[in-house]
């Protein structure tokens, strides 16, 4: 008796246990759109352009796309189209990342076809100026030889003008040397260092202003174009006290130049803070070359665009 | 008389016992105590500003949009007990605005090189021009 109490006891255990398990478990499948989700990172792993460009953001995806494929019950199906959501986005992150970097690599390619570019357009520039003077002195000589007096001073004059323009332009090429100045697409970038300021001040230090002068010197010189000075700091400190003193920095470049007699219509400052560092902020080095006021001269009499590359 | 209250007792523990035990595995199944998952909800705010001071209005509406409404159906889901639920969507609202900052900087980098490669033709171009003129 005692012996068919326990049997049947037992078995009801079993029995209670095994639908207990039941509910936690029932028959599993991989959930809907896991496949397609594996389908969409296969892809991206083939693209020759795309892949092997990001590791963190590839394993990420691949990790999310692994869960997403674990087969759930029926019941469950919820948590399975959560996770292929999740899986989903992440291989669209990891493709974007990729874009990114792609094109970050091709930027150094097409910068030096720019340059070149560039180059072949000033030597060009030069080479007629130059072919200008030639023949002007050529017609001079003529008109001279035929005794055409006026022939001769057109001649002349047009033979000055001529090399006035080549002139102009090796000394604008040599101003430009002067002021360590960059041609970008933005206009003439001339970058001053950290040097300018102490640390966490805005007061500019006595030596900056040897190349601020060349500046002012340049800038009174060509006086169609306009300036604007931009802030840039590390990432030091915290982004609202960076963009507050990256603001002052250039807002103080900005004064002195008006001091120096620059019309205050001609310039602008901005504070662009941490956002668009030029070197790596983990670095000291680094740190120092982000801290800098880059001062952008218009190519044109319209004000330089604000923003711009990088 | 001693017997059978002995075997009475070890019936009662076998019965306890059991119930404990499928109390237990029930347990295992049953949702977690109902507390918001603050956490999973602050760090999908935090990606969706990122990717909004990013610039993704411009670039990425449509990710931007997608983990805005993910967001406050996690709200929705909180207010109705749900944390289950609403950790899913505070998750799928982080993923999303990530997504969107991401495709922000594709678009933008993509962009440069566009703006690049035009600026160099458009020389060459002008060169050629001016060469012909001459």
């Amino acid at each position: 008796m005692n012996h068919l109490t326990r049997n049947r006891f037992l078995l009801a255990a079993a029995i209670s246990v095994s639908l207990a398990l039941g509910g936690c478990a029932a028959t599993p499948e991989s959930p809907e759109g896991a496949t397609e989700v594996r389908n969409k990172l296969n892809a991206l792993k083939n693209d020759p352009d795309l892949a092997n460009r990001t590791r963190v953001e590839l394993r990420a995806a691949e990790q999310a796309v692994e869960l997403a494929e674990k087969p759930l019950p029926a019941e469950q199906s919820d948590l399975g189209e959560h996770r292929v959501y999740m899986a989903d986005r992440k291989v669209e992150i990891a493709r974007a990342r990729a874009t990114a970097l792609h094109a970050e690599a091709q930027r150094e390619r097409l910068s030096q076809e720019r340059d070149e570019a560039r180059l072949a357009a000033r030597t060009s520039e030069v080479e007629r100026a130059r072919e200008d003077a030639r023949s002007a002195r050529d017609e001079a000589e003529a008109a001279r030889t035929s005794e055409t007096e006026s022939a001769a001073t057109a001649a002349a004059e047009r033979q000055r003008m001529a090399e006035e323009t080549q002139r102009m332009a090796e000394e604008m090429q040599q101003e430009m040397d002067d002021l360590k100045a960059e041609v970008t697409d933005r206009g003439l970038v001339l970058t001053l260092g950290d040097v300018l300021f102490a640390t966490g001040s805005a007061d500019l230090q006595s030596g900056a202003n040897s190349n601020l002068d060349k500046l002012v010197t340049f800038l009174n010189e060509h006086p169609e174009r306009k300036v604007l000075v931009e802030g840039h700091t590390d990432n030091v400190g915290g982004e609202e006290l960076n963009q507050r003193l990256s603001r002052q920095r250039a807002e103080a470049v900005r004064n002195y130049l008006t001091e120096k007699g620059i019309a205050a219509e001609r310039l602008s400052a901005e504070g662009i803070g941490m956002d668009r560092p030029v070197a790596d902020n983990s670095t000291r080095t680094g740190r120092q070359q982000n801290r800098r006021v880059e001062i952008i001269i218009g190519n044109t009499q319209s004000a330089p665009a604000a923003g711009g590359s990088r | 008389m001693n017997q059978l209250s002995m075997d009475k007792v070890s019936q009662r523990v076998r019965l306890y016992s059991s119930l404990f035990l499928m109390l237990f595995l029930l347990g295992a199944c049953a949702s977690p105590p109902p507390v918001p998952p603050n956490d999973a909800l602050l760090a999908a705010r935090d990606a969706i500003v990122t990717a909004e001071q990013s610039g993704a209005r411009q670039f990425a509406g449509s990710e931007l949009d997608e983990a805005r409404q993910q967001l406050s159906k996690a709200e929705e889901a909180v207010s109705n007990e749900n944390m289950e639920l609403a950790e899913r969507h505070a998750y799928q609202a982080r993923v999303s605005a990530e997504l969107a900052a991401a495709k922000t900087e594709a678009s933008k980098a993509v962009a440069i090189n566009r703006e690049m490669k035009e600026g160099a033709e458009a020389l060459t171009e002008e060169m050629r021009r001016k060469g012909e003129q001459q």
